[in-house]
């Protein structure tokens, strides 16, 4: 894939204790792609995202935001230069309404220097929008269902104005339709110019809404290329698809592209 | 200081840390399975100093043998406060059973200064005073024995956690409550029990404590401080851990009482500090109760 | 429109939108201080030396919601700065020949400095381990001042000067007390209106995820605490010119931390009016307790019960209720067990 490398992680290593959870691993994140990043439970994924944006410092390595050297940087920094992401167990601020919730993400992310508290909340006014969930607004975070509350903490990082979006497993816990309405979502923001990395054990969103895949088991990159690509790489398949599942989703890609893409 | 000094300072030390591993173990199961800070625990401490105290003076029972039953009263009080209070909020934030527990703290101490007047009183047996003469080193067979009994009630605690059911049960739901409660441990009983052998063992604390110091109403709080000190310093995660850190604590205390008697505590809580920011999770310890 | 119920923010706005329990409750805050203000017309003596007591309390009380109600990091030490505050303005006077009011923004300064200096590490610590720190630091402090009588005046205290003229001492205390209060809720009402506030909250609710957010969390709860220090400096130094008596044991005292968290929890933590109010529900828990129980041995016995009961029912405070967002009935009462029971 060519283009502009928003994003790139050399050699990022993570050890706890003895275990190494995250191994060498050597990413490129590309301007205006949808990246999905797959691989078994406790293969590193996650451990992965919170190293490269500031949760957890590297053992080893760095990383690079649109060419500059964040290695190390503590995450609200990393928040405020156009990163943002969410997180696989939701982490909503209960004791405020979804419009506060949000405002948050517009008063201390990208573009949130240049805001008053005020401003913030007319911010999350649009975002809210954005995502449906408008009609929200007064409501306490704790009063929503699940699929409300993954689609707060995703409106809580677009508020941020990001550049770059790290997406955790938002698709658990979803029926289908929310998924669909969730991959729908996704590549709207897409659209509106955001770069995207998902991470994600539902399939079928990783075939429908992403252009390259990475895989990672162990701690280490197992493969890279296209969904359909990294769904037959055997190595990819061996590590945790199984043949049947596959078999499906070459199927549904078959569907797919018979059809227009969005 | 001469090496007579030193080497009484020691013993004195080794003797004290045996007690105190037995003030801060009952404190660190409650703070490790339940996660409360037990404010409480020296008021429990006070009470089994109290026993003993009344059961002596009114009964002429020795205060050794008084053990036991101290231990069995507030086996029974810890459960049930643990069962019919504590239980209902204890998954609210630290600040509510915080609070709770410094409550029950104000009400024992006052109930129990109301009751038994302020002053001072001692635990004194007939053998008080004797001890063996090692050189010039003086080991008070008092002292010898709350030490060696200290031990043992420790050791038994050890064994009753690894290799009985209830102790299992107990180990369990400190680790995972919800395992534990799939596997059909009940939670309100085991976290009563828990609560109840921290201060069964916080009696039989203040029963040691009440021949070898004189004891008041007030006398719990510097022990909770202790309790909480050694916790820190040794870490949460197993007994050895605990004793480890009462060992550490002890010689602190002592040394420092030699030589800044005015500052003792203000050394103390700024080690504490410094053990906090430096390392929580204490010399041996992990995040939980093993 | 939605139904606008109780945020942590929602009563810090006056707009049209606020329901008509709200506009009363703030009508009748505003109304209760406009009395206080005139108080002292038709008050005794007795009275405005109880009022100042309680509005010092309710100062300390609005300082420590910053950090413990709106930030959720329960300090456990504040006193500590009460006694800085006091030693501070005390010093000040005393060896520096400072007139009172510089001396107090001295004192308040200190306060604040400390907090600073010793936030930074504390800070970083969670839940039970940062409120025991703060606790043993401010133990530790009241014992240094205890024990450095070069500095301190050790056991035998400091003593200032009385304020002068002195049929005007009440007057002059009651007012500048009171003014500290206003003080506290204005920077209360500031605060929570602009993005310190948010970034307070969104700490207490999910660090983690504030700081993600780009929120700066260490300076976010340094500020928090340095604020706190700050009000119970200030009210520190005031008790010091006013009692013209400084002595470690008693301003480093664990009971005024107690009654200052006590005070909040009460009147609703993370609230703008809940510490005023707690302080006022605290003394007159405490003088209803003097007056009706002839047993005066066993106020703490009864006080103790009464914080036992509020934990377990209405941890809280009163806050809800006023403004509406809870009804008073068993039901919610018992809420605060449904959710936190075993």
């Amino acid at each position: 894939m060519t283009g502009e490398v928003i994003f790139e992680t050399q050699g990022i290593t993570k050890h706890f204790g003895g275990l190494a959870a995250v191994d060498n691993v050597n990413m490129k994140i590309y301007r205006g792609e949808i990246l999905g990043l797959i691989g078994p439970n406790g293969a590193g994924k996650t451990t992965f995202v919170n190293v490269i944006t500031g949760m957890l410092p590297p053992t080893r390595g760095r990383v690079f935001f649109k060419g500059r050297d964040i290695t190390g940087w503590p995450a609200y920094k990393i928040g405020r230069i156009g990163i943002a992401r969410t997180f696989q167990i939701v982490k909503p601020f209960r004791g405020m309404t979804v419009r506060e919730n949000v405002a948050v993400g517009a008063m201390f992310g990208h573009k949130g220097g240049e805001r008053t508290a005020q401003e913030a909340l007319e911010k999350a006014d649009e975002v809210l929008e954005f995502v449906e969930m408008a009609h929200l607004r007064n409501h306490f975070a704790d009063q929503l269902t699940l699929a409300y509350l993954k689609r707060l903490e995703l409106a809580k990082a677009l508020a941020m104005e990001p550049e770059l979006l790290f997406l955790d497993e938002v698709m658990a816990g979803l029926n289908t339709r929310e998924i669909e309405e969730a991959m729908d979502l996704i590549r709207k923001i897409n659209a509106s110019g955001v770069t995207l990395l998902i991470i994600e054990h539902v399939m079928k969103a990783i075939a429908g809404v992403t252009q390259r895949v990475f895989v990672l088991n162990f701690g280490t990159e197992l493969a890279q290329g296209t969904p359909e690509e990294v769904l037959n790489d055997p190595r990819v398949i061996k590590a945790y698809l199984g043949e049947k599942f596959v078999e499906r989703q070459r199927r549904l890609l078959h569907q797919k592209s018979s059809t227009t893409n969005a | 200081m001469s090496s007579l000094e030193l080497t009484q300072g020691v013993v004195n030390a080794i003797l004290l840390s045996g007690t105190l591993a037995l003030v801060a173990i009952g404190f660190s199961i409650v703070w490790g399975i339940l996660n409360i800070i037990n404010i409480a625990h020296g008021a429990f401490i006070m009470l089994g100093a109290y026993i003993t105290y009344w059961l002596f003076t009114l009964f002429g029972i020795d205060p050794f043998l008084s053990i036991p039953l101290s231990m069995l009263t507030l086996f029974i009080v810890g459960y049930l406060i643990q069962r019919y209070l504590i239980n209902l909020v204890i998954r609210a934030p630290l600040l509510v059973t915080f609070l709770l527990t410094f409550a029950m703290e104000i009400v024992i101490i006052n109930l129990a200064t109301f009751f038994w007047k302020g002053d001072l009183r001692s635990v004194t047996p007939a053998y008080s005073g004797a001890g063996l003469t090692l050189g010039m080193v003086q080991i008070p067979y008092i002292r010898l024995a709350a030490f060696f009994i200290s031990l043992f009630l420790t050791g038994l605690l050890h064994v009753f956690m690894t290799y009985t059911k209830a102790g299992n049960a107990i180990r369990a739901t400190g680790m995972d409550i919800d395992a534990a409660r799939l596997q059909g441990v009940k939670i309100a009983h085991t976290y009563a029990l828990t609560f109840a052998i921290g201060s069964a063992l916080a009696g039989a604390a203040g029963s040691l404590i009440s021949v070898s110091f004189p004891i008041d109403p007030t006398m719990g709080g510097a022990y909770t401080l202790r309790a909480f000190l050694i916790c820190v310093l040794g870490g949460l995660g197993s007994i050895p851990a605990v004793m480890l850190g009462a060992l550490v604590y002890a010689f602190i205390e002592v040394f420092s009482g030699i030589y800044a008697p005015g500052l003792k505590d203000a050394i103390a809580l700024f080690v504490l500090v410094l053990v906090l920011i430096v390392r929580p999770t204490g010399i041996a310890g992990k995040a939980f109760y093993h | 429109m939605t139904e606008k119920q109780k945020g942590p923010m929602t009563l810090s706005r006056f707009d049209k939108l606020a329901s008509n329990r709200q506009r009363l409750l703030l009508v009748g805050v505003f109304g209760f201080i406009v009395v206080l203000f005139v108080f002292p017309l038709i008050a005794s003596g007795f009275w405005m030396r109880t009022l100042t007591l309680l509005f010092l309390l309710a100062a300390m009380a609005q300082g420590w919601n910053f950090i413990g109600g709106y930030t959720g990091y329960a300090a456990f030490g504040n006193v500590a700065f009460f006694g800085i505050g006091a030693y501070g303005t005390a010093l000040s006077m005393l060896r520096l020949h400072f007139p009172f009011l510089p001396a107090l923004l001295v004192g308040g300064a200190a306060a604040m400095a400390f907090a600073v200096v010793i936030g930074l590490p504390v800070l970083r610590l969670k839940g039970h381990y940062f409120a025991i720190a703060t606790v043993a630091l401010a133990t530790a402090l009241g014992e240094v001042a205890d024990f450095w009588t070069d500095f301190t005046g050790g056991a035998a205290g400091l003593t200032l000067p009385f304020f002068r003229p002195i049929s005007l001492s009440n007057y002059f205390f009651y007012y500048l007390a009171l003014l500290l209060v206003l003080l506290g809720l204005g920077l209360t009402y500031l605060i929570m209106n602009r993005k310190l506030g948010y970034s307070w909250v969104a700490i207490r609710e999910d660090e983690d995820a504030a700081k993600m957010m780009g929120i700066n969390t260490t300076w976010a709860k340094v500020v928090a605490f340095a604020l706190s220090a700050l009000m119970a400096g200030l009210a520190g130094g005031i008790y010091a010119y006013w009692n013209t008596f400084v002595l470690a044991e008693e301003v480093f005292k664990i009971e005024y931390t107690l009654q200052m968290i006590l005070a909040t929890v009460l009147g609703g933590p993370g609230t703008i009016f809940g510490p005023f109010i707690g302080a006022f529900m605290y003394y007159i828990l405490i003088t209803l307790l003097v007056f009706f129980l002839p047993v005066g041995q066993l106020h703490e016995t009864i006080l103790g019960t009464i914080i036992i009961l509020v934990m377990v029912f209405t941890p809280q405070g009163i806050m809800d209720f006023l403004s509406g967002r809870k009804k008073l009935t068993l039901s919610s009462l018992l809420e605060n067990i449904r959710m936190h029971r075993v």
